[in-house]
């Protein structure tokens, strides 16, 4: 019997969509094929005629990957990317942050941790949760279609975010305190930075990471039918 | 020659159709198609699956990968609400235009 998958990649290997949507096309064409096959030798047609008919229903493998192509790119693309980025995105980073806050008032408050000769300030109730919010971004992401990419920024949206931040507070901070005539020690400015940065982004954006990843392996092993598609 | 809006049109109102009566997978759609018409509207692959995903990707339609009873992965199409609320219009919009066509031709053989 053909091995319809195959056949279809090959025909198809050109479809410019990305990787786990264009093996789901893939493997529904192969579906689709494999079931004309077994009707055609139901209905009594040698192996080689069946074959030939079921090739039959499609005239212009390029063609059909061109309408293919046009047909699943057509939806509104900023409502996609809303779907698929800033809505998973912006989610995460509400619902972290709203999280963070509780935390801080039920009591729960960052420690300093030493490291290095210097202190980072850490927050690790807060840090425990992050890898379920980078895994819920991660989910509604994949849910919508986001690539590997997109998935994997909607999960670490807050970290992206605090960096952001981090990045317009730093000129703003030195601008404030050049126009109130405070003298600017730059290496302490820097010393913070980093420690900051370590305690709210990297940290914070390594469990969300995590989390996301988890999400990502997850999800995608319950849709890998690749495997379960043939018989 | 009938033209390609017209062809389009004919086939999404089919696909809706059937997929009001409850989910299903693209073969089965073709045969339910093809049966509920007594052969006159056939899709072929290359026809069926550019245009299942175009109405996806408009809302009307939603695929979920599904495992059927003997084991089989396949993706089963449903309708979404938006679907639903297009396929009245859409069944008016052809009863509309057939019952003039209908008319058209009785004057003229008339």
């Amino acid at each position: 019997m053909a091995d319809w998958q195959k056949l279809v990649r090959q025909r198809l290997s050109n479809l410019a969509l990305e990787g786990a949507e264009k093996d789901e096309v893939h493997a529904e064409l192969a579906a689709h094929l494999e079931e004309s096959y077994e009707a055609f030798c139901k209905e009594g047609l040698p192996e080689k005629e069946a074959v030939h008919r079921t090739f039959e229903q499609v005239a212009d493998w390029r063609d059909l990957q061109r309408r293919i192509f046009i047909a699943k790119r057509s939806g509104h693309p900023m409502q996609k990317r809303a779907q698929q980025l800033w809505i998973p995105g912006f989610l995460t980073l509400i619902l972290s942050m709203v999280f963070l806050v509780t935390l801080q008032r039920l009591g729960f408050n960052a420690r300093i941790v030493s490291w290095r000769d210097s202190d980072v300030l850490l927050h690790a109730p807060w840090l425990v949760s992050l890898p379920f919010f980078g895994a819920l971004g991660a989910y509604i992401s994949s849910r919508a279609g986001g690539s590997r990419g997109t998935v994997v920024l909607a999960s670490i949206f807050p970290a992206l975010a605090l960096t952001l931040a981090f990045l317009l507070m730093f000129p703003i901070g030195l601008i404030l305190e050049w126009i109130i005539g405070r003298r600017v020690d730059f290496s302490t400015a820097a010393t913070a930075l980093l420690r900051d940065g370590i305690g709210w982004i990297l940290v914070p954006g390594a469990a969300l990471l995590a989390g996301g990843f988890m999400a990502q392996f997850l999800f995608l092993r319950r849709l890998d039918f690749r495997g379960t598609v043939r018989h | 020659m009938i033209g390609s809006g017209i062809k389009r049109g004919t086939a999404e109102l089919a696909i809706l159709s059937v997929l009001e009566e409850g989910p299903l997978h693209g073969y089965e759609m073709t045969r339910r198609i093809e049966a509920q018409t007594k052969g006159s509207l056939r899709f072929t692959l290359a026809a069926l699956y550019p245009m299942l995903y175009r109405m996806e990707q408009r809302g009307w339609i939603r695929g979920s990968w599904e495992t059927s009873s003997n084991g089989r992965r396949r993706r089963c199409y449903r309708l979404t609400p938006a679907g639903k609320k297009k396929l009245s219009p859409l069944r008016k919009e052809w009863a509309e235009l057939f019952g003039a066509l209908k008319r058209l031709t009785k004057v003229a053989h008339g």
